[in-house]
């Protein structure tokens, strides 16, 4: 039998176009078609494949029950909303392409979504030069209601100043302030180290190692065998998603969870689930709860009921993520609504400043300065094993933090951020 | 700094011999029929996560860290006798599209049955803690992962040098028309060939759940180190897998010590570097591929 012959060169070009190929992700996502013709389409624009798939997919079932919501109340100014899907892959320039796509041919009325930091700015800044409001769900980059904000562009999630100073100052009280950093190198990683610069500064503290590790690491050995070293009072770690589940669960067998408290500016359900109980640790920011009165609000019927139903819907609990969603898209609905129209400056002026009470416990706005959700931060200490009656409920949320107290103020925003409407 | 390095170095071949195995089975499966397994990735995630579905269902690790492989390589001789056999006879890039196909598929696959999220597998509480070695402490099972690999390295050696079937084995991959003319069943030498490329990717892929995170990407993550493994080992041979394998972890390791953001680079710097002084790669033989 004769096969063709693989010589070297080729295989090196077939190898590394192909395993590129597999680690930045290929098309996988069919649109939707849409099934009414006079509904408003809404675009939404997730990371589907590759890492930050569970934050997508969390963030998307929020955007469905608000989707929901509205269309059984009968829609937005008697429209439905409809829900145009496209799969970002986490990648800046596919995020750019798919935006421009949904713009041009889909005729969205707006874009939603986005877990990334990068893929949001890369979104924020299309979105902008075609003028179309964007709604950045889940991108926590200071860049996107900061240096880099636009009159189109608002954020729900906090942003990492707010996430930065919610715990730093926190953390400095419980553990000291000599702290090891595992920095994910990318835009939301600097931005977070900024943030924990900034409240060192003001404490007297020092950073006594500071670990760049490039998104996507899987093996952390060679950063965690430094941290003896150093000595730190605590190891803020910073990375998320899967880089999280990794980097938690081989410090817990290099036995330094149990020598170096740990903590970091946010962690999600998601990268938790993935993680035994022993490696389950800290004290973090946390965005939203599912099972807290301190971040549902005593008594808040929607809160529950949204629990409630994505429980029932999804057969399971809503995280942060989900939450981003529902806020997200029920806020730009009810401006579309109160606007009375699509057009994306009323839409805007629609969306400052409008006090608003939600899922979470008290009120919320966005600020008109910097278009950024201001809605309290909450800090956790991580129950490994749950509560008795639900292995999974692994927050017991210790502080709040009003949005006020932990964002930069309206002066300082205003010296980055020119909103340039038209 | 200069007291870490001993640490690191440690460290580094650890990882390295974790990026061999992985390479090993990539090179076994080239060697023979020249198919870039583009889906060796998703066959570790899939043994990882067959011990994990195992494991939380009451079984002990160590029957599934020999079970979910051997499963995984079930599903590897289906794949080979429906998918890649009839494409031995092409061009290498229809293989190489067929398996990077199936890895898009697989990745899928594995988000629908065990969602999209991580999930948790942690070894035994035998091997979880970490041992002092003097000069550091070092997770039980690292070291664990260590002695599996080199008894795997081992056997494996044996197979091909002391038993019939290996010779067979090493025989085609110089020349099978000549194997297939004295007799040989070159079909049956091509599955089980793949089958045992499969079985190591899958050991590996159980290490790794155990060692590493658990999810639908986690295999294909490792899929690039082991590809560099190779081409700066030398194609063709299995002996460069384990070199190449224990260089990039060497190189990654001491990267991060210096310049910590650098530390992904440095394999692909050691690559070029590589290619440019001995461009058949450090052991690879010139002509077999050829």
């Amino acid at each position: 039998m004769s096969r063709p012959r693989l010589n070297r060169g080729s295989f090196v070009k077939l190898a590394g176009a192909g395993s590129a190929a597999a680690v930045f992700g290929i098309p996988a996502y069919i649109p939707q078609i849409g099934e009414a013709a006079d509904a408003i389409k809404i675009g939404l624009l997730e990371p589907y494949t590759g890492v930050y798939a569970g934050p997508a997919e969390n963030e998307t079932r929020g955007f469905e029950m608000a989707a929901d919501a509205w269309n059984k109340r009968g829609g937005i100014m008697g429209r439905k909303i409809e829900l145009v899907k496209e799969d970002e892959q986490n990648d800046v320039g596919v995020a750019a392409q798919k935006a421009r796509k949904l713009v041009n041919q889909d005729k969205v009325a707006a874009l939603v979504g986005t877990v990334s930091s990068g893929v949001s700015l890369s979104v924020a800044g299309v979105a902008n030069t075609l003028g179309t409001l964007f709604m950045d769900s889940g991108g926590h980059s200071d860049d996107v209601t900061g240096k880099n904000c636009h009159w189109n562009v608002f954020r729900t999630c906090h942003s990492t100043w707010m996430e930065t100073h919610a715990t730093g100052y926190a953390l400095a009280k419980r553990f000291g302030k000599r702290w090891f950093l595992i920095t994910p190198d990318y835009a939301y990683g600097h931005s977070l180290e900024t943030g924990f610069k900034d409240v060192l500064a003001h404490n007297g503290g020092s950073i006594v190692g500071n670990e760049l590790t490039p998104l996507g690491t899987t093996d952390f050995s060679s950063y965690l065998t430094k941290i003896d070293a150093a000595k730190p009072d605590l190891v803020l770690v910073l990375v998320q998603g899967d880089d999280y589940t990794n980097c938690l669960k081989q410090m817990n067998q290099f036995g330094l969870l149990k020598k170096y408290p740990v903590g970091g500016p946010q962690v999600e359900l998601e990268p938790l689930y993935g993680l035994s109980p022993e490696a389950r640790q800290g004290y973090w920011g946390i965005e939203w709860y599912y099972k807290s009165e301190k971040t549902l609000g005593k008594g808040n019927a929607v809160a529950h009921k949204f629990v409630a139903d994505t429980i029932k819907r999804y057969g399971k609990p809503p995280t942060a993520r989900n939450a981003f969603g529902y806020i997200t898209l029920d806020r730009l609905a009810q401006a579309m609504n109160d606007a009375k129209s699509l057009d994306p400056v009323k839409v805007a002026r629609a969306i400052e400043n409008v006090h608003f009470t939600s899922i979470f416990a008290g009120s919320g706005y966005y600020r008109k300065e910097d278009h950024q959700l201001m809605w309290p931060m909450w800090v956790a200490k991580i129950r490994p094993d749950g509560t008795p009656g639900d292995k999974l409920d692994l927050f017991d949320v210790t502080d709040v933090n009003a949005a006020e107290a932990v964002e930069q103020t309206i002066a300082e925003k205003e010296k980055v951020c020119k909103l340039g409407y038209p | 700094m200069i007291e870490h390095i001993g640490p690191q170095l440690f460290n580094g071949l650890v990882l390295g011999a974790f990026y061999a195995i992985v390479a090993l089975g990539l090179s076994l499966i080239m060697n023979l029929t020249g198919t870039i397994n583009m889906a060796h990735g998703s066959f570790m995630t899939l043994a990882g996560y067959l011990a994990f579905t195992m494991v939380s269902r009451g079984t002990s690790f160590w029957f599934a860290l020999i079970a979910a492989p051997l499963i995984a390589v079930i599903v590897g001789v289906i794949v080979e006798r429906t998918l890649v056999r009839p494409l031995y006879k092409r061009e290498p890039f229809y293989s190489l599209l067929m398996t990077f196909g199936l890895s898009l598929m697989a990745e899928e696959i594995y988000r629908l049955i065990w969602g999209p999220n991580g999930v948790p597998f942690s070894p035994p509480h035998a091997l979880d803690g970490a041992a002092s070695l003097g000069f550091m402490v070092f997770p039980t099972f690292r070291i664990f992962i260590v002695v599996v690999l080199i008894v795997a390295i081992v056997a494996l050696a044996l197979f091909l040098t002391r038993t019939r079937f290996g010779l067979r084995l090493r025989a085609a991959v110089q020349d099978s028309e000549m194997i297939a003319a004295l007799g040989t069943n070159t079909q049956v030498l091509y599955a089980v060939n793949f089958g045992l490329g499969i079985f190591l990717a899958g050991i590996a892929g159980v290490l790794a759940a155990g060692m590493l995170g658990l999810s639908p990407t986690s295999g294909n993550n490792l899929l690039m180190p082991a590809f560099v493994t190779v081409i700066i080992g030398g194609m063709g041979s299995l002996f460069g897998s384990i070199v190449g394998g224990l260089l990039i972890g060497i190189a990654i390791s001491l990267t991060t010590l210096f310049i910590p953001a650098a530390s992904e680079v440095s394999m692909y710097i050691l690559m070029a570097v590589v290619l440019m002084v001995r461009p058949r790669g450090l052991f690879g033989e010139e002509g077999i591929f050829g």
